[in-house]
């Protein structure tokens, strides 16, 4: 099964990858120029901001809640399972950091190991 | 004396005697930037009599991107000073997020180090179950690191030993007893000791800082006292509130002393330490920085003491406040009772600094590296790619500093050095941003004596 990657901040240039691999892996093969770091999902430099689709990202550990609400992917781990639209580097980060001092998380927006339930 | 002598000095005394730095080593890192470039070392001209005084005039690029350069440190210091066949040729060029460790040859042409080994970072996983390469001690002929979690980026990771030939021994400690964290360590053999401190487990504090998870136990806040022949904790002093984010750890040069320190990052304390008449480990707190207010925000600002630094003759320690934007300078002679000789302000949230010498400095003071004589103090303003982009996200186009303060090691006080600035921000592939620095004749945080 094949997906297709719209990556929509590079002229909406098209790709397709399968759901067995990595999103990075498969992209930076055909060329695409992504930053990356640590290859396990531990590190968020790869991040980059899904608008729309579905990916299998379980492995991931560095993404807080608030920042998968948010549409962050973590492409060294996530999988596709659906068609998706991607943007990408650090253009797309901007809602991905975040001053801890002015804009505190609620309980249910930390890491999932240790958010509330509640919302 | 010296001449039938391997690296470093003979004692700390003679470290402050040496010649003036000429030569000085950073990191400059891309990785978190949205250059897709290597990280680097940075050869920075710090002679005044020469033309390119205050530029980079050397870059070596690391093989691969998205290392995260961060620390660094000798294959070889005064430790080895009675060893002839040794010698301070290498430095160790850790990448936090790559885990891979580049061994650099700065002694065949210091102007223009090259790459000499690359320890493969997925090798160090394997063969020990490691990742999170930070602080790099060598250990007479042999060469530990602290690494801050095991191959998955869990807490608390262990210490790599190396070789002298740069290959890994495997795990150097026995046992890492009930600690949860790992960070920073200094030690001192006279007394067989060594200190360690805590931050997080890579997975928490690579991607940046989430405040709420201080609060939820992912940060650390002990300090650990090691038997060092033994390699195995002892024990370890719970900090509390006054030790939040307990990081860099500092023993006086002075190799007979037990007194030594420790910045507690978000608390903004220095803890100070020692072993008493009665032989038992003491600790208290000796600096407390209150928070600010910042107009804008509603929670105070801590100052965010990310380092700390012992001059070469024991009587002074430096700090910065990273979020504040000042560095300090404490006389110490008495180390119950510290005393602030010093202060500058650059960069900074509150505002009271924000060009320096004609340059815009995003960021606060962050890393600092003191001349051995104690006079001239190198201050960088990049913490970590994913905690600069949370504080300082204006880094990303303007890219780091390294300024020089004049320190008086005398009288005490300091003042930025007007003729000097290096600005990261107009380097040839785009803003970097530099981090630890280093001299090629060693430093006042690498060398330790037995």
């Amino acid at each position: 099964m094949l997906y297709n990657v719209t990556i929509a901040n590079r002229d909406s240039a098209t790709f397709r990858v399968n759901g067995h691999r990595p999103l990075l892996e498969q992209l930076r093969h055909q060329g695409v120029d992504l930053p990356y770091g640590c290859e396990y999902g531990g590190c968020i430099t790869c991040a980059a901001k899904m608008t729309g689709g579905e990916v299998d990202q379980r492995r991931q550990v560095a993404l807080n809640n608030r920042q998968i609400k948010n549409g962050y992917v973590i492409l060294c781990v996530a999988r596709a399972t659906s068609d998706i639209t991607l943007e990408i580097g650090v253009e797309s980060h901007d809602k991905l950091y975040r001053n801890p001092f002015l804009d505190p998380l609620q309980p249910h927006e930390l890491k999932a190991d240790i958010a509330s339930t509640k919302v | 004396m010296s001449e039938c002598c391997g690296p470093g000095y003979a004692s700390p005394a003679d470290a402050i005697n040496a010649p003036c730095e000429k030569l000085l080593y950073t990191i400059a890192i891309y990785t978190g930037t949205g250059i897709q470039k290597p990280d680097y070392l940075a050869t920075v001209d710090v002679d005044p009599d020469s033309p390119t005084y205050s530029q980079v005039i050397h870059r070596l690029e690391m093989p691969g991107i998205g290392d995260e350069l961060h620390h660094m440190g000798w294959n070889a210091c005064s430790s080895c000073f009675d060893d002839g066949s040794m010698s301070r040729k290498y430095l160790l060029l850790p990448g936090v997020r790559s885990n891979n460790i580049h061994v650099v040859d700065t002694a065949t042409d210091p102007r223009a180090p090259r790459l000499h080994k690359v320890i493969d970072g997925s090798e160090i996983k394997a063969k020990t179950d490691l990742s999170g390469p930070h602080t790099v001690h060598c250990l007479g002929s042999e060469i530990i690191i602290s690494m801050l979690g095991n191959a998955k980026g869990e807490a608390p990771g262990g210490y790599l030993h190396l070789n002298k030939e740069f290959e890994i021994q495997g795990r150097w400690e026995n046992s890492m007893g009930e600690i949860k964290f790992g960070y920073d360590f200094w030690y001192q053999p006279r007394h067989n000791v060594m200190v360690s401190s805590e931050w997080a487990a890579p997975n928490t504090f690579m991607p940046g800082f989430d405040l709420e998870e201080v609060g939820h136990l992912k940060y650390g806040r002990e300090l650990h006292f090691w038997d060092f022949e033994k390699r195995e904790p002892v024990e370890s002093f719970y900090l509390g509130e006054d030790g939040l984010l307990p990081l860099e750890v500092k023993f006086h040069h002075d190799p007979d002393s037990t007194h030594g320190f420790c910045g507690a990052a978000l608390s903004t304390n220095v803890i100070h330490w020692w072993r008493d008449d009665a032989g038992k480990w003491q600790w208290e707190k000796i600096i407390d920085v209150d928070n600010e207010m910042h107009p804008d925000w509603p929670i105070p600002l801590p100052g965010v003491m990310s380092a700390i630094l012992i001059s070469m003759d024991d009587k002074y320690l430096y700090l910065n406040n990273w979020l504040h934007g000042d560095m300090r300078q404490y006389d110490i002679s008495d180390p119950h009772n510290p005393k602030l000789t010093g202060q500058v302000f650059m960069g900074g949230l509150l505002g009271k600094a924000p060009q320096v010498n004609g340059v815009e400095v995003a960021g606060g003071p962050q890393m600092f590296q003191l001349s051995l004589d104690g006079k001239r103090l190198y201050v960088t303003t990049s913490l970590f790619s994913t905690w600069d982009n949370q504080f300082y996200p204006e880094i990303r186009t303007k890219g780091g500093v390294m300024v020089q303060i004049d320190c008086d090691p005398v009288k005490g006080g300091m003042k930025i050095n007007e003729d000097f600035i290096v600005d990261f921000g107009k380097e040839p592939n785009g803003p970097s941003r530099c981090h630890e620095a280093r001299y090629p004749g060693g430093d006042c945080t690498s060398d330790i004596w037995l």
